[in-house]
């Protein structure tokens, strides 16, 4: 059990990551839609996302600098403020979405509207933040977002593993949609798998935590089994719209639509299960991104950041956090739509990635930061040839996005 | 700041590329297509929700919550596509045709909406008697025209 | 492991690091240098760090250095805001960070940090409580 706690970091980065309201959205809306077809794009983005977190826990773990920090020292200070600039912008819709995610899941328990919650929501977001030690937070919202395996359940109940490889095996376009649009919700999903503030929070976290030399297995054991388990989840959710939304040629755009498969297979439990899910889920994001913003605006300009010391000790950090949440939550409240607001964030960050990305590279082969521990070769050439993967899905976005109307 | 920027313009174009005008019947069917798959979706999903319901494996609230979104989003995409001008003759009548379809999908969803909110709910199978019919000919539609 | 007094490259080896005071706490980035030549065409020494964004605002140019700048000014107190300018001398190591051997509290890096204290954090509930990390 308590090796198990260890990994916690890793599991809520992966699940607020993977299966944020967005996701949970856009992975069913894909099954729906492709069946199977966009599975494998899951799974390169699953070892993208591994390659590069663990890079950058191990930085932190060495150095005790976060990734925000070394994105300013190598790219200096206006490239940098540009990947601020983005990075934020991303965060802050996806925050907005999350808080509006958590509401969502409020309301298919209560049918109570889910702008009456978003205050509140706002409100837990920032409370657990300013009172809840790190570790307790990610504890109790890492493991409580895991009961999403339910989806794997779902799947294991439908049994229909010949219709499910059928399209993973043999990836096709199905009749009706156009090739720009497949490519769109490719990006979209490898977006939302690489999404930068998974390595902006993990970092941050292992900052948080105070690892040392010492916890490079621990760093090792968290990617692989987060992100992993984000991957199978996300894969889980595609599945369960494939075999259960798909025939009826419904197309998924509502949070509440996800519930359907659970209800169909299990029953009211399963629903429960899955509401209760959501919300873990949603509000995990919530936090990573709330905690991302006061992260990345606090290591870019070197103060101090961080729950580890007094409240009075990070201001700055606490002054961003609070300001971004309370923003949010207003623009939550004008009733923009939450899940198109991710999908769109998802699809724009793929934009910044790089300029994440990159500096990760380099500090990880740079003995300064991680002594003796730098990248291997093989390694090299792996994080190398995602970095040009990043490159041109950031040069194919917007064009993309543009031709298909946005996945319409 | 640049990329950002034009990040935001595509952003804006793209919003406001939702109701596009339609140049020719080909383009103006098209829609017509897109149309009646979003309201077969909604009429599945209802259909989905209700047949769950009856077996009460799910719960009030969120059946609630389904069905008032299948509700809005039919009647959104009938909305959307009513306001395109039609570009011909041919296209009028294509109008009217699938008009005739989302119709009574509209209200039949709005019935099921006004039963489950009532807490009607042994009547729910009854209320969703008539989406069997709906959804197959929006189906069949959408076939005939893509 | 460069130690302070040898030669380094001020480009790459301390602009845009993170500053550490002895207490380990995150006290600014070096966001420029000031350097001074003993004699005319010397070899340059750097006399002083510059943090804040008043120093960072002058690198950056352009339109978000100005922006940046004014924003400066307008949240420093003092008559002449000027960023904060730490005597290389009190620099005790350079490694991924470079850290001091004084507490920040000695140097004028902490105005703003002190104002949002000041006016804002240190006014909610819990602000003080000790969160007891695992150090």
């Amino acid at each position: 059990m308590k090796k198990f706690l260890e990994i916690t970091l890793g599991i809520l980065t992966a699940i607020g990551g993977f299966v944020d309201i967005g996701d949970i959205v856009a992975n069913a809306e894909s099954g729906a839609r492709f069946h199977m077809s966009l599975a494998w794009v899951v799974i390169v983005g699953v070892v993208g996302i591994i390659v590069y977190a663990e890079m950058s826990g191990r930085v932190a773990a060495l150095s005790g600098r976060a990734v925000f920090d070394l994105v300013r020292e190598r790219l200096g200070p206006r490239v940098a403020l540009t990947n601020l600039l983005a990075s934020y912008f991303i965060n802050f819709l996806t925050l907005t979405a999350e808080i509006a995610g958590v509401s969502l899941a409020l309301q298919l328990a209560s049918s109570v509207n889910y702008l009456l919650w978003i205050p509140l929501v706002a409100f837990l977001v920032w409370f657990v933040i300013w009172r809840v030690k790190f570790e307790t937070m990610e504890r109790i919202f890492g493991i409580l977002g895991l009961v999403l395996i339910v989806f794997v359940v779902v799947v294991w109940r439908l049994g229909d593993w010949h219709t499910l490889s059928a399209t993973a095996l043999h990836p096709s376009i199905p009749k009706g949609e156009g090739i720009p649009t497949y490519f769109f919700f490719a990006i979209a999903l490898f977006g939302a798998a690489m999404t930068p503030y998974e390595v902006f929070f993990f970092s941050s976290g292992a900052v948080e935590e105070h690892w040392t030399r010492t916890d490079l297995m621990v760093n090792r054991a968290n990617v692989y089994i987060g992100f992993a388990l984000g991957g199978i989840l996300s894969l889980a959710l595609m599945a369960s719209a494939d075999l259960v939304l798909s025939p009826g040629g419904i197309s998924v755009s509502h949070l509440s639509q996800v519930t359907l498969p659970a209800a169909l297979t299990i029953g009211k439990l399963g629903v429960a299960v899955t509401i209760v899910g959501f919300f873990a889920a949603t509000f995990g994001a919530a936090l990573e991104t709330a905690l991302s913003a006061g992260y990345t605006v606090s290591q870019f300009f070197g103060w101090q950041w961080g729950t580890f010391v007094k409240r009075v000790e990070a201001p700055r950090f606490h002054a961003v956090v609070i300001l971004s949440v309370i923003m949010a939550a207003m623009v939550g409240l004008t009733t923009i739509d939450p899940i198109k607001v991710t999908e769109y964030s998802i699809v724009l960050s793929a934009a910044a990635l790089p300029l994440t990305y990159f500096p990760i590279l380099v500090i990880a082969n740079d003995p300064d930061y991680v002594g003796e521990k730098t990248n291997s070769k093989f390694l090299n050439v792996i994080a190398f040839s995602y970095l040009v993967l990043l490159v041109i899905v950031a040069l194919a976005t917007i064009p993309l996005m543009i031709a298909t109307k946005g996945g319409s | 700041m640049v990329g950002m920027r034009a990040a935001i313009a595509a952003l804006a174009l793209l919003l406001s590329a939702c109701v596009a005008p339609a140049r020719s019947f080909s383009a103006y069917e098209g829609k017509a297509v897109k149309t009646a798959e979003d309201v077969t979706s909604a009429v599945e999903t209802a259909r989905l929700a209700v047949r769950v319901a009856i077996r009460d494996r799910t719960f009030a609230p969120t059946l609630s919550v389904i069905l008032g979104e299948a509700e809005k989003d039919a009647g959104a995409a009938q909305g959307t596509f009513d306001s395109v001008q039609p570009p011909d003759d041919r296209s009028l009548e294509l109008r009217s045709k699938l008009d005739e379809l989302m119709q009574p999908a509209v209200s039949a969803l709005a019935d099921l909406r006004i039963a489950v909110r009532s807490g009607r709910l042994d009547e729910l199978q009854e209320t969703a008697e008539p989406l069997v019919k709906i959804g197959a000919a929006l189906s069949a539609f959408s076939e005939s025209h893509s | 492991m460069t130690r302070a007094g040898n030669r380094i490259d001020a480009g790459l080896g301390l602009l845009d690091r993170q500053i550490l005071d002895k207490d380990g706490k995150d006290s600014g980035n070096v966001d420029d240098l000031e350097l001074f030549a003993r004699e005319e065409g010397g070899a340059p020494y750097v006399m002083y760090i510059l943090a804040g964004p008043g120093a960072l605002a002058r690198r950056l140019r352009g339109r978000a250095g100005a922006w940046l700048e004014s924003a400066f000014e307008r949240l420093h107190h003092s008559e002449d805001p000027h960023p904060a300018r730490i005597p290389f001398g009190v620099v005790k190591d350079i490694k991924h960070s470079v850290e001091l051997s004084i507490s920040k509290r000695g140097l004028d890096v902490t105005t703003i940090e002190d104002w949002v204290r000041d006016h804002f954090i240190s006014k909610i509930p819990g602000a003080y409580h000790d969160p007891g990390g695992t150090k």
